[in-house]
């Protein structure tokens, strides 16, 4: 089910896909998904197992829908014509390990039908736009994980495509590889370019998604910009850790906060919170610590997860309006 | 930012089909790496080299003892310069190839899917077919490394060595034979490898296999052959009736040859199927 419909950009959407369902055998993997896809960054989240991949391979032409139709550039997903507007950077890069990043770029420049001079000229280009051109003499597996998310989005990008679905690209890697990566999307994206992340980490998302798909068991759950589903999220029961001096003395003050629904205490120090409304928490939390003169040493939401959300929104969805 | 092509500006790009070669030469590229390659390939580069030197040794011979050109032509059958010297030098590089080729398999195409290289390539816009066809290619060039070319370069040498103008015009028909046969040798061993890499990518059971169907099958044949006392059952080894086969290209006609040929197209055609099945399941599958 969905929760609103997708948004739709300014310009036609480089990326339609109409109730495309897709599954192997028994299991239903994709269940009637229809979503666009416009210039920018669009963040594909769910947890492990929720179609994701299914739907990038839909997207990228690996694989057929069984029912429904997905157009990129106004081609079938499954034809070359559409290929050729879509660079796929895949999760896994094991098959490249002995390859250095450079032959890996020219190949796919060479898979895309670029020669000599040609392919030459793009794997440089791609490598100075990724930061890579100074280490791409190295086999792949001796790179860094950042080094080889650049490198698959080198890849990626050879053939100048208008639309890069990214599969995972962030996982593994550190704050400051993200932020570099972040940084690289951000500016494809500015160059015109739909970039599609997938992801089954909600926060990644905070700084680099304009857009965002959630999918869950199969179905697009909810779509829309960040702003939009953190609204959704407003009633969101979220589990907090507080590490605080004196928890026995805080407990009964925070029950009288409004967002707050329990609270436990686990001595030494900690204090364990549901809350009903996390933006209406944070908010009254701030201002009672400096009333009440609380010295918070910690403060964190135990339970994010990805599967945590989409278990909500599954629920929020399935309710009566 | 710097992106590769302004968008206004236009390049040209290859057919579809032109991406066959990178797949090849990638193939290519990961099996030269191995070092247990080299020394397959120097082991049945022996060969040749041993059949280099006694055509050498021979035209020698020839030039400097002139009388005994006779005697040495009858004492050396397989060395005098016919069809029958390379098709001979081409069946006898079997074994070397088809160890070559157990250990090569995995490296050609058995990672890509194990390890998801399939889905890389299928993600550009290539389909299966295009993809299989690169992989034959690799494996085909691989072959010829070890039969057709040296076989090829025989040839040559034989004429050099001789009357270059006499020997080259009179039996320019044999480098046809020699191109044949290779061709033939690099469908049909090409396909039944890509089909057991397809199903089996990894390197010790294809390798069992691989020695099964041109170790085992061959002694078995012979076995067969003689308790029988049919020469039928020589055709459960593979790489002669190739064999067979390849001599049509060199104008001999075995008396098995219809056996043959139904072996060794029964094989591709069920290798064909057996490649394309597997390539649209691992395509498909979750």
């Amino acid at each position: 089910m969905t929760l609103e419909r997708p948004a739709t950009t300014e310009s036609s959407p480089l990326v339609e896909v109409r109730n495309a369902s897709k599954w192997f055998g028994p299991l239903m993997a994709l269940n009637g998904i229809s979503l666009e896809i416009g210039p920018g960054i669009t963040g594909l989240v769910g947890p492990n197992g929720a179609g994701k991949t299914t739907l990038l391979k839909l997207l990228t032409g690996q694989s057929q829908a069984s029912l429904g139709e997905i157009q990129v550039c106004g081609h079938d997903a499954w034809l070359a014509k559409a290929k050729a507007h879509v660079g796929f950077c895949p999760y896994g890069d094991a098959t490249w390990d002995e390859l250095s990043g450079r032959r890996l770029v020219r190949v796919t420049a060479g898979l895309h039908g670029f020669t000599g001079a040609e392919a030459r000229r793009r794997t440089e280009s791609v490598l100075e736009t990724v930061g890579m051109a100074d280490r791409a003499d190295r086999p792949v597996r001796t790179y860094s994980k950042g080094m080889r998310q650049r490198i698959k989005l080198g890849q990626a990008l050879v053939h100048d495509p208008d639309l890069l679905v990214l599969d995972e690209p962030l996982n593994g890697i550190d704050p400051v590889g993200r932020e570099g990566l972040g940084d690289l999307f951000l500016r494809l994206a500015k160059a015109g370019k739909a970039v599609l992340i997938s992801s089954h980490i909600l926060n990644e998302m905070d700084h680099l998604a304009d857009h965002i798909l959630f999918v869950c068991r199969g179905k697009l759950l909810a779509s829309g910009s960040l702003e939009t589903i953190r609204d959704v999220l407003d009633d969101y029961p979220l589990k907090m850790r507080i590490s605080c001096a004196a928890p026995r003395r805080v407990a009964p003050q925070l029950m009288a906060l409004e967002s707050v629904k329990s609270v436990t205490v686990q001595p030494p120090e900690d204090l364990f919170l549901e809350v009903q409304n996390p933006n209406r928490f944070y908010a009254e939390f701030g201002e009672f610590a400096t009333a009440h003169d609380v010295d918070v040493h910690r403060l964190k939401a135990t339970d994010t997860s990805a599967e945590a959300v989409f278990d909500y929104l599954m629920e929020r969805a399935s309710r009566p309006e | 930012m710097s992106l590769p092509v302004p968008k206004n500006e236009t390049t040209t790009v290859r057919p579809v089909w032109f991406a066959v070669w990178p797949i090849a030469r990638t193939a290519l590229h990961l099996v030269f790496r191995r070092k247990l390659f080299w020394l397959l390939f120097a082991v049945a580069s022996m060969s040749f080299l041993f059949m280099f030197g006694a055509i050498y040794l021979l035209a020698t011979l020839r030039q400097q003892f002139p009388q005994v050109e006779k005697l040495l032509t009858n004492m050396l059958k397989d060395l005098d310069g016919s069809g029958t010297t390379y098709l001979n030098f081409m069946l006898a590089q079997g074994t070397v190839t088809m160890i070559l080729l157990a250990f090569a398999g995995s490296v050609l195409a058995g990672n890509d899917h194990s390890r998801g290289g399939l889905m890389f390539y299928l993600s550009r816009r290539i389909g299966i077919i295009h993809y299989a066809l690169g992989k034959l290619l690799a494996i085909g060039l691989l072959i010829s490394l070890t039969t057709t070319l040296p076989a090829l370069v025989l040839f040559l040498e034989y004429g050099l060595l001789g009357e270059p103008g006499d020997y080259f015009s009179e039996k320019y028909g044999i480098a046809f034979g020699i191109v044949g046969y290779g061709a033939l040798l690099s469908v049909a061993v090409g396909l039944l490898l890509l089909a057991l890499v397809s199903w089996m990518p990894r390197p010790v059971p294809l390798v069992m296999l691989w020695g099964g169907l041109f170790v085992f099958l061959p002694v078995l044949s012979e076995i067969l052959s003689d308790e029988f006392d049919n020469s039928h059952w020589g055709l459960l080894n593979f790489w002669r009736d190739v064999y067979i086969l390849g001599s049509r290209c060199f104008g001999e006609v075995d008396e098995l040859f219809e056996g043959a040929t139904g072996v060794v197209a029964g094989v591709s055609v069920c290798s064909i199927i057996a490649i394309l099945f597997r390539l649209r399941q691992l395509q498909h599958r979750s």
